[in-house]
């Protein structure tokens, strides 16, 4: 499970408008609570809200235009999407100074660098976990033992978590891949249930460390529990997949391919075209596990894994690997399109990119 | 490759087992005599096929001497007859001797395999010496590379172990480096080299400071810019700089090689022979190390960023009559 910034908004107005109801009258508590749905989506300044609260509806709307609009937006939409992103952060930053979303996304823009950025995080982070934590400790002493006390207390947590979480994937991107693997330690001792599902970022600093027993320890140990679903999500078996063909057991990174081949969807076509997605900057973004989605967007993610090397195209020694065996699965009409597609979206960067790449 | 010198020790060698026990001076004057005509004393097809190589390597060196007043179409064309000139050398040399180590190992790399193609066909290749000529031994001395013989082997496995980490397979890369290190202690190859770039890939700080321990704390080029990188990965900033300030100083040219590096061709058969200290040093060592920095994607502009680093390599550049690129356009 990722975080969903649409659904976080919901609960956080669900939670304190709960806690605004009459609890002596449950029949008119319940029957008021019935308006909720239809007052959060059309109604929503008659509804109580903190200032935190108005904050984050204004970061779930600007991580709905950056994070999930601005990849299919043209151009000039993208444009509009950025600025009025940026402003919604503004403004959130203005009503509630300890807006820590809104802090790191717009410090993820206005960084220039990665290395800017993973210092900007580092710097960040004690404050972060200790305002979170106090915040989410004093909804625990005060409220009753129920699961809404239970589910503010998590949401109080969040923020903090989704820092380390982008800590930890930007220390990945920097090549720093131990301090990858530290900071999603630390991030999953502050969350057992890794609902940031940080355990996948690990996974790939493991692999980039070629360290086998440190990521069976991560996904077969006494954590092996947390998370709600089997090791097969699409990181882990491309974890496994990279760590077989970087000792050169070909036989070990066919049978993963094929394993990804059989669960998703459309995957051989993901993995010729090798899609590179700009990092969510609310949070990795929120997929269904197992769609095709699940797998571009890990494969995003691994590109760390896939381009490293040396190779006469520039792909990267596993990227070309993985491109070739999965063009096998094709038939030829369909590499045909993967391939205008590729050098389309070559030509469209050539002419938007003409003072050179980075 | 020395190649003359290794024919001139195996010539020698193989005569003395013909005249029985020789004084180490016997040997000396028998050397020499060898060295005045190599051919006199070819008397297998073994010999003739390793003299062909030989001869073909130092072809070689002498068709490179031109290349700098090539341009980049010329430099291909030259490349390309270059190496179908001594794939055929090779050929003829297998034709003599079918496990001539070096002549299958200059035939591969010539063939210009795709790194990852390479792997597996330097894994085969290694297989296959190790059943024709058995395992590499350290011997009565201490060190394999004192048996002649040996050399084309390790030759291999050191090619093996630049491949694996060329492909991103540095756990291989490490464990083929720690077994040459083993195998012969005085390391001519340079697995040491290799070893070094790989450690602070995987960020391994213990096994770095051990082989830096082992170099006696000496460093050249690919140590200092791989503890710069090591330290700059682990996020132990002012240990970094420490170890950049140090590249810049000790390694000729090293801060300019780091931002704006050459190209360097394939290693025919191995790593270049280089002055310590020199500017080929510095350009091998980042030559080898940039797939490194390519995957530390924000290591080249920091060093530009610490004082003195970019002033440096301008100054070098300048000092040189080097060409500047701007890196924002290459």
């Amino acid at each position: 499970m990722a975080f969903d910034p649409q659904r976080e908004d919901y609960q956080r107005l669900g939670l304190r408008f709960a806690r605004s109801l009459d609890t002596s009258n449950p029949a008119e508590a319940t029957r008021a609570f019935a308006t909720f749905g239809r007052r959060f989506a059309r109604e929503r300044d008659t509804l109580p809200q903190s200032d935190g609260d108005r904050a984050f509806h204004l970061v779930a709307t600007a991580a709905k235009h950056i994070d999930y609009e601005l990849p299919f937006a043209t151009d000039e939409e993208a444009e509009n999407l950025i600025q009025h992103g940026h402003a919604l952060l503004d403004e959130a930053l203005q009503l509630d100074a300890r807006c820590y979303d809104a802090m790191r996304m717009k410090a993820a823009a206005d960084n220039p660098s990665f290395e800017a950025f993973f210092s900007f995080l580092t710097e960040g982070a004690e404050e972060v976990r200790r305002t979170c934590v106090e915040q989410r400790d004093h909804i625990l002493a005060n409220g009753e033992s129920d699961e809404r006390t239970l589910l503010a207390a998590d949401i109080a947590l969040r923020p903090y978590l989704r820092w380390i979480a982008t800590q930890a994937e930007q220390a990945l991107i920097c090549g720093r891949n131990r301090e990858a693997v530290r900071l999603t330690q630390v991030g999953l001792e502050a969350d057992p249930h890794d609902s940031a599902d940080m355990r996948f970022t690990a996974a790939l600093a493991y692999a980039k460390l070629e360290d086998e027993q440190g990521l069976d320890a991560l996904l077969l140990g006494p954590t092996a529990t947390r998370g709600t679903r089997p090791a097969n999500d699409p990181w882990t078996l491309l974890a496994r997949l990279a760590l077989a063909h970087k000792r050169y057991d070909l036989r070990a990174a066919s049978d993963l391919l094929a394993e990804l081949i059989r669960t998703y969807p459309h995957a051989a076509e993901s993995l010729v075209r090798q899609i590179e997605l700009p990092e969510g900057v609310f949070a990795r973004l929120s997929v269904r596990p197992y769609s095709e989605d699940e797998l571009v967007l890990a494969l995003s993610e691994a590109t760390v894994l896939l381009q490293e090397g040396r190779d006469p195209e520039g792909r990267g020694v596993l990227g070309v690997w993985l491109a070739g065996q999965a063009a096998q699965t094709l038939p030829r009409a369909v590499l045909q399109m993967l391939a205008e597609q590729a050098e389309a979206n070559a030509r469209a960067m050539g002419s938007s990119n003409q003072d050179g790449p980075r | 490759m020395n190649a003359r010198d290794e024919l001139i020790r195996r010539l020698a060698i193989k005569r003395r087992r013909q005249l029985g026990s020789l004084s180490t001076e016997a040997f000396e004057e028998l050397e020499l005599a060898v060295r005045e005509n190599p051919s006199a004393f070819v008397e297998d097809a073994e010999e003739e096929a390793f003299a062909l190589v030989a001869q073909a390597l130092a072809r070689l060196d002498e068709s490179r001497h031109d290349d700098d007043l090539l341009d980049d179409e010329q430099f291909m064309q030259a490349r390309a007859q270059r190496l179908a000139r001594l794939e055929a050398t090779c050929a003829q040399a297998l034709s003599l001797d079918e496990n001539c180590g070096d002549a299958l190992l200059l035939q591969l790399l010539a063939a210009d395999h795709s790194p990852d193609e390479l792997v597996g066909r330097l894994l085969d290749l290694d297989a296959r010496l190790e059943e024709a000529c058995g395992p590499l031994a350290t011997g009565a001395t201490g060190d394999a590379w004192a048996d002649v013989f040996s050399r084309p082997h390790l030759r291999v496995r050191a090619a093996l172990a630049r491949t694996c980490a060329d492909t991103a397979r540095f756990g291989m890369a490490r464990s083929i480096c720690e077994d040459l290190l083993t195998l012969a202690p005085f390391d001519h190859l340079g697995a040491r080299l290799t070893l070094a770039l790989t450690l602070a890939r995987l960020e391994d700080e213990d096994g770095f400071e051990w082989l830096d321990v082992r170099e006696g704390r000496k460093g050249n080029a690919w140590f200092h810019l791989s503890r710069a990188l090591l330290m700059y990965k682990l996020g132990r900033m002012p240990a970094a700089r420490r170890a950049l300030n140090g590249y810049d100083r000790l390694c000729t040219g090293g801060a300019y090689i780091l931002l704006q590096p050459i190209f360097v061709d394939t290693y025919l058969p191995d790593r270049p022979a280089f002055e310590p200290g020199s500017f080929l040093e510095a350009t091998l060592a980042a030559h080898e190390a940039e797939p490194i920095i390519v995957d530390t994607p924000d290591f080249t502009w920091w060093a530009s960023e610490q004082p003195g680093f970019y002033t440096s390599a301008i100054g070098y550049c300048e000092r040189n009559g080097l060409d500047w690129r701007d890196p924002n356009a290459m």
